[in-house]
């Protein structure tokens, strides 16, 4: 059997609070080369575009004013998606104009959580579209304050994948320090770089600095979360592995914040990655050889109010062959 | 299933079915489900029955309720319905733990 070739178009998402310096960063990545042949769409809540003016550098630009795309813009979101995957169904795979790549930079106001469950419910785009990375702005003037009194600040920040620390020749060492202390306990399987107007710059070191306590969406203080990889032994077959993943994001969805890792099936190796319940549609990647730098048959899970063990040993009885 | 007409998908595939390569792997893949959540469900009072025919896998209790799920996901919701409370693997007689976790 040969393995499919994941043909579907890798979505980025670049998100982070209001006045974060998405739009900074995401101009200087295109002057860079970056996403050159993406297209880019940006979402502003507020009714008049103004970045689509400052982000002249790409190839192709759509706009979504008027509503932020987590929510009152989704449908417009996935209409506009439709819509490039539609225009894209149209040329032959070959074709060095085919769109393969899209980044939806989001307003400051959206959850990407929403959003990407969103894409992942829609019949049509499930088949054209494939989440890549969620970065994640963090403005490093401003971040610990927003974090303290904003749930959604801080719910930015868990969905991510990479967090970009901006601002930071603008803020004091000290409080930069903090910052990292807190992003890191946060979202603890989140890379962290920072930038200074998109250029990337080196971070101070935050070994044994505290986080402070930050907006939990909730009443009362959150668990801490924590990051869990899990080694799927061979002799976890893949069904029982999603019949325990199934139900440990139906029973812990709200404390399972991400999942992700790859993991062999006999369809091919699979990147699986769940954002809070809802899981994306695997990415089928291409053969180990020819994809180094990740690890097979592991996952990383990071969430709060369970024990890591608890989660291998759940996966062991949920995989054992024979009855209880 | 396919639909009659576009030979696609009637629904997009539930995520935990992209392991499959083909029908073979489909097939056992639902057998293997049903002996996998068989595992679990009896905690709860519950058990899962899949003939390999009809598509979903039927949910029932003791006393005769059931309910047929289409993929894992409504597994979960129809378990959840049917025994009052969701069926959690980290549950101490899962994980081989106390009840102090």
């Amino acid at each position: 059997m040969t393995a499919a070739v994941e043909g579907r178009m890798r979505l980025t998402i670049v998100g982070g609070f209001l006045g974060s310096g998405k739009t900074t960063w995401l101009r200087h990545q295109l002057h860079a080369g970056r996403f050159r042949n993406a297209v880019v769409v940006v979402n502003e809540a507020a009714g008049t575009p103004i970045d689509d003016a400052l982000l002249a550098g790409a190839s192709d630009l759509k706009v979504l004013a008027g509503g932020c795309a987590c929510c009152e813009a989704r449908d417009d979101l996935i209409a506009l998606l439709r819509e490039l995957a539609d225009r894209r169904s149209r040329i032959g795979s070959d074709d060095a104009a085919r769109l393969d790549e899209i980044v939806l930079e989001t307003s400051g106001l959206a959850d990407p959580g929403p959003i990407v469950a969103a894409i992942r419910n829609d019949p049509v785009l499930v088949y054209h579209v494939v989440l890549g990375e969620i970065i994640v702005l963090v403005d490093g003037l401003n971040a610990l304050a927003q974090l303290r009194r904003e749930p959604l600040g801080r719910r930015q920040v868990e969905t991510a994948d990479r967090l970009v620390v901006t601002k930071i020749d603008a803020a004091g060492e000290g409080d930069v320090r903090r910052l990292l202390a807190t992003l890191h306990a946060i979202n603890p399987g989140a890379a962290i770089t920072g930038a200074v107007k998109g250029t990337e710059t080196a971070l101070p070191d935050f070994d044994g600095i505290a986080p402070e306590a930050v907006a939990s969406g909730d009443d009362g203080p959150a668990a801490a979360i924590f990051p869990t990889r899990l080694a799927i032994d061979p002799a976890v077959d893949w069904t029982s592995f999603t019949v325990w993943l199934s139900a440990l994001l139906h029973a812990r969805g709200d404390d399972v914040l991400r999942v992700k890792g790859v993991v062999r099936t006999p369809a091919g190796r699979l990147l699986l990655q769940s954002v809070r319940k809802v899981v994306q549609s695997p990415e089928i990647l291409p053969q180990a050889e020819d994809d180094p730098g990740r690890e097979d048959n592991t996952i990383v899970v990071i969430g709060r109010g369970y024990r890591g063990d608890d989660l291998r040993r759940s996966l062991a009885y949920f995989a054992g062959r024979g009855g209880r | 299933m396919m639909c009659a007409n576009c030979g696609y998908p009637s629904r997009p595939g539930h995520w935990t079915e992209a392991g499959a390569a083909d029908a073979h792997d489909r097939i056992r893949a639902r057998f293997r489900r049903a002996e996998v959540l068989n595992k679990v469900l009896p905690a709860y009072g519950l058990t899962a029955h899949d003939d390999g025919q009809v598509e979903g896998v039927q949910v029932g209790t003791l006393s005769g309720n059931h309910a047929i799920a289409l993929d894992l996901a409504e597994v979960w919701a129809v378990a959840e319905r049917l025994s009052g409370r969701p069926i959690d693997p980290l549950d101490p007689r899962f994980i081989g733990g106390d009840e102090t976790s």
